[in-house]
């Protein structure tokens, strides 16, 4: 077992920590004060591959293996969290079913616009009655001549505001049969879907957050991803990928905010010493490392089973309750020794601190990852 | 015989006033190297009708110039200097070779010391003769941060490149007298291969900034695009050149020419204004060399505070509009 | 058919400044703690290279010389667009200086790409900022060479460059072959692009060179082959004792112009003392 990186995996993240420092550091405060996504560094990062990052080579991707992809989404998170999760959410839940469930028309049609980031891609299962249950979902597709029509409303739709193409989860009934759920592929321009109002949220503001409306939304028969009823089983897997994607924005979050701390530790004099001398912030920063460090070996691990194709989901949901919290935990310790001014707009752990909290909410919440890994640890042990 | 008295030579570069002081410079810690050498100071000039220089040059402590006076030697030909000087050195062996670490003397030099197969230390800070009468060369690496002392024990001449600025020129005495050797252009020098085109002084921010007696510059800490173009205003008030910091550049609050840092423009002035500047060694790298600083922040423990000669607790902007209100009522006169 | 053009780029690998590797109190430099990067100034060199490449073709062989882990900044170099990697590498030649250095270098890109039509390194390293290694290659190889070029355009066989040089603003030209430094004031190095630098760890080869390789006597290498020796090392950036200005912005403005009005006033060559109150 080799716990060292690799010089290719030191090459990735020092290749997305220049480029995010360059050109996300100095924008990350005003875009999240803003809440404005930043098209000129998107425009920047589209021929860089940043939206094709797993998308095989022949639709225009990078094709490359997991503990890369974390570590590009650990590193952009660590500057932005917002872009971070703009690009997680896009090659994750977004282009990721269509590559494992599209038909090689499908691929072909759709997943070369999403590798160039022509278009960003969406994931909407969230509805006012549906969320941690996959199944409670209202939003509805019925059959017609030459295809579907759709009616329904998304709500916290992730790059919702931005969205290219949007993968949405509707439920369909084929005459006295039990209702089923499916998954479409709706293109921004298609009549009767339309973006609602930017959302107001506590952190990762320059996301922009949505709903998404269907009215009568034609969606030709070409759209529908997989076959008719396997819409729980796309959302599932989709998310077993996602939550290594969010793992990793969340180790990002804690790693910038544990690397915030250690400097103003250094920096700040009380009784004419820095602070970093006194025992009790020692004891908060060796706690921090120590759980960044175990989360981050957590998360590999999903990493390296998922590149050997081999069952993942349930690592990889440790990884992401685990990370999640280590994020949270790590920003809480981070403003507090930062004092008044971490509570301060004007230094970056306050922003960490907010955009922390949701890595325990969003693509699976903290709870409904405890109910995956504990219904494998008990299947295993029958 | 000259064998037995050791010579120090200068390389006279004298083609504007700037790269003429470093000369100048040169001459004064050479005389003296010299007397601990119980050594000689002698001057090499190369161009077209340089009798001011060669005269200037014994005024300003050359006991000796070497001078090669020839209308092919107008321009400055890397090619043509370098084989000149190769043979004036075969000829006379001097001890050490001390050059300008200017442009041209960074590139001259080097290939002097390759071609002699001898030592050459670069855009050296200070310049010693220890114990054993070998020259000490302190030269700076790591952007200043570290300084490095370099001897070349075994071979001959010991060479430096020495950074504009670090000695102090001794005022000149035209009574002095030295020997003027004027040595003929050779006729069989190898073709010159590269060929200057076009020359003409630069108008740019960039060398202004570089040689900049005033220098104000700004980091994220000022606030906005909108309160970092206070500074220009401030700077016309104090004929300061202005700089920024790498995040200052990438938000596009000032062209990227301005950018002073590792990657950028490393300067020297006599007073710089460091406004709203953490102090991220990338850029304190490039400005280790200003004689006076004088930065604002809000956070004491900032580390560009820790290198300031002033460090002004509190808002950059305000205290920039602040300077630029007390200036107006200042200068008035 | 004309041949393709066949372009070296020289760089190094060294240390990354923001980790910098000093400990004042202890004395010493921990170089070996700090993580590597591609030298700025090598950077810009290779972007040139590349825009030459986008423009008319080329082959780009990059060099370096170091340890084994300076094999990082050929696949990164490989990332960006280089199409060969060379690493010479040989324990005989450590602690070489600017003199041992250029021959190396010089052997190598003779034995490795004999053909070559221009080669450019970067103008000056950021650790050891000699600005040596280039000018000295041009020596040993009998080429003609510029240093510190901004831009670069070929016309056939010929090779017209510009650059600021001690205050002007120079064009020349040299036939090729030839060599050139580029420094850090033209075209900013593009960013590595991601799908590239998988394709650095499997499409692409490193040769690696011994001083065997390049039949070079290890007299004239590393340390033995280097005239100067470094007796000391230190650290200049002692904190200084410096004055602390706190309150109201005008009170401070008016105290700092008041104190320093030799220093500021000095400098910007305007009196800066607030007459009316002094007389």
């Amino acid at each position: 077992m080799d716990f060292n990186p690799c010089m290719k995996h030191k090459l990735v993240r020092k290749t997305v920590r220049d480029f995010s420092e360059a050109e996300l550091g100095p924008i990350a405060h005003e875009i999240d004060r803003d809440a404005r996504f930043p098209w000129q560094v998107i425009e920047k990062m589209r021929v860089l591959n940043y939206f094709g990052l797993q998308i095989p080579r022949k639709y225009g991707g990078a094709e490359v293996d997991s503990i890369s992809y974390a570590i590009t989404i650990e590193e952009l998170s660590k500057v932005c969290a917002s872009i971070g999760l703009c690009v997680t959410v896009h090659n994750s839940v977004g282009a990721q079913p269509i590559k494992s469930f599209g038909t090689e028309k499908q691929k072909e049609c759709f997943l070369p616009p999403m590798a160039s980031g022509e278009r960003i891609g969406a994931f909407c299962l969230t509805e006012a009655n549906a969320g941690s249950d996959a199944s409670g979902v209202e939003t509805n597709a019925v059959e017609v001549e030459d295809g579907y029509i759709i009616n329904g409303t998304k709500i916290f739709v992730t790059n919702g505001g931005i969205c290219g193409y949007a993968l949405i989860f509707a439920t369909m009934t084929t005459g006295a049969g039990k209702p089923f759920t499916n998954v479409f592929i709706v293109e921004k321009e298609m009549a009767g879907f339309s973006v609602g109002e930017i959302e107001d949220l506590c952190g990762m503001r320059a996301n922009p957050v949505s709903s998404l409306f269907l009215e009568d939304c034609k969606v030709p028969f070409d759209n529908c991803l997989g076959q008719p009823g396997s819409g729980i089983k796309i959302a599932l897997t989709a998310l077993d990928s996602g939550r290594i994607g969010i793992a990793a924005q969340a180790l990002g979050i804690a790693q910038g905010a544990f690397e915030a701390a250690i400097k103003y530790s250094k920096e700040r004099q009380q009784f004419k010493k820095p602070i970093s001398s006194f025992q009790t912030i020692q004891n908060y920063l060796a706690d921090m490392a120590t759980e960044i460090d175990a989360g981050r070996l957590l998360l590999y691990r999903a990493c390296a089973l998922k590149d050997e194709n081999k069952p993942f989901g349930t690592e990889a949901a440790m990884a992401k309750l685990y990370c999640s919290s280590v994020a949270n935990r790590t920003t809480n310790l981070a403003m507090q020794i930062h004092g008044g001014y971490g509570y301060s707009k004007e230094y970056d752990v306050e922003r960490y601190f907010r955009d922390a909290k949701v890595t325990e909410i969003y693509e699976g919440t903290s709870e409904v990852q405890r109910l995956v890994i504990s219904r494998a640890v008990l299947s295993q042990h029958t | 015989m000259k064998d037995s008295i050791k010579e120090i030579w200068v390389f006279g570069d004298y083609r504007n006033y700037f790269q003429n002081r470093v000369t100048l410079q040169l001459l004064s810690r050479a005389t003296e190297l010299a007397k601990m050498l119980q050594a000689k100071v002698c001057a090499v000039v190369f161009g077209d009708q340089v009798d001011e220089w060669v005269n200037e040059y014994i005024a300003h402590g050359a006991d000796r110039v070497l001078v090669i006076d020839h209308p092919d030697l107008k321009n400055y030909k890397i090619e043509t200097y370098v084989n000149l000087m190769i043979r004036l050195i075969g000829k006379q062996r001097p001890e050490i070779i001390l050059v300008g670490a200017t442009n041209f003397g960074r590139e001259f030099a080097p290939r002097i010391a390759k071609r002699l197969k001898t030592g050459l230390s670069a855009d050296c800070v200070d310049l010693d003769i220890n114990d054993e009468g070998l020259l000490v060369q302190t030269a700076p690496s790591f952007g200043g941060n570290i300084l490095a002392q370099i001897i070349t024990p075994e071979c001959k001449p010991q060479m430096a490149t020495v950074r504009p600025g670090t000695f102090q020129e001794i005022p000149h005495n035209y009574e002095r007298t030295g020997e003027i050797v004027r040595i003929p252009m050779p006729a069989d020098l190898p073709k010159e291969r590269v060929h200057l085109i076009f020359s003409e002084r630069s108008p740019q921010r960039s060398q202004r900034i570089e040689e900049a007696k005033v220098v104000i510059c700004g980091g994220r800490g000022m606030g906005s695009k909108k309160k970092f173009k206070k500074l220009t205003e401030l700077g016309e008030l104090m004929n300061a050149e202005i700089g920024a910091t790498r995040p200052v550049v990438y938000a596009n609050w000032i062209e990227a020419d301005a950018l002073i840092g590792q990657a950028g423009k490393h300067i020297k002035p006599k007073v710089l204004f460091a406004f709203g500047i953490s102090g991220a060694i990338q850029h304190t790298a490039a400005i280790n060399n200003a004689e006076f600083i004088i930065a604002v922040n809000k956070n004491p423990n900032a580390p560009m505070m820790a290198m300031a000669d002033i460090a002004i607790v509190a808002d950059a902007n305000q205290v920039c509009t602040a300077m630029i209100k007390e200036l107006k009522v200042r200068i008035r006169g | 058919m004309m041949k393709m053009l066949k372009l070296v780029t020289c760089i190094k690998q060294v240390p990354m400044v923001s980790e910098l590797p000093w400990d004042p109190r202890t004395g010493t430099l921990k170089r070996n703690l700090a993580d590597g990067m591609i030298n700025p100034a090598c950077r810009y060199a290779l972007e040139a290279a590349l825009i030459l490449k986008n423009t008319y073709g080329a082959e780009i062989t990059a060099i370096t010389m170091g340890s084994d882990i300076a094999e990082e900044v050929l696949r990164e170099a490989f990332a960006m667009g280089a199409d060969r990697g060379i690493l010479v590498s040989d324990p005989k030649m450590a602690g070489a200086d600017t003199l041992a250095t250029s021959l190396v270098l010089s052997r190598a890109v003779q034995t490795a790409c004999a053909d070559f039509d221009l080669i450019l390194c970067g103008c000056h390293t950021s650790d050891s900022e000699t600005a040596q290694v280039g000018p000295q290659m041009i020596e040993e190889l009998d080429i003609p060479g510029v240093t510190y070029v901004d831009r670069l355009e070929l016309d056939g066989r010929l090779l017209r460059l510009q650059r600021l040089s001690d205050n002007f603003i120079e064009t020349l030209e040299m036939e090729l072959p030839g060599l050139v430094t580029i420094t850090t004031q033209r075209q900013a190095p593009r960013y590595v692009p991601l799908a590239g630098l998988q394709d650095a760890f499997t499409d692409k080869d490193i040769s690696r060179l011994s001083l065997e390789d390049l039949d070079l006597d290890p007299e004239l290498t590393g340390a033995k082959g280097s005239p100067t020796k470094i007796i000391n090392v230190f650290s200049p950036t002692a904190e200084k004792d410096n004055i602390i200005m706190k309150g109201s912005a005008r009170k401070i403005v008016q105290q700092l112009f008041d104190q320093f009005d030799d220093k500021i006033g000095g400098a910007i060559g305007k009196d800066i003392k607030d007459y009316q109150e002094s007389q």
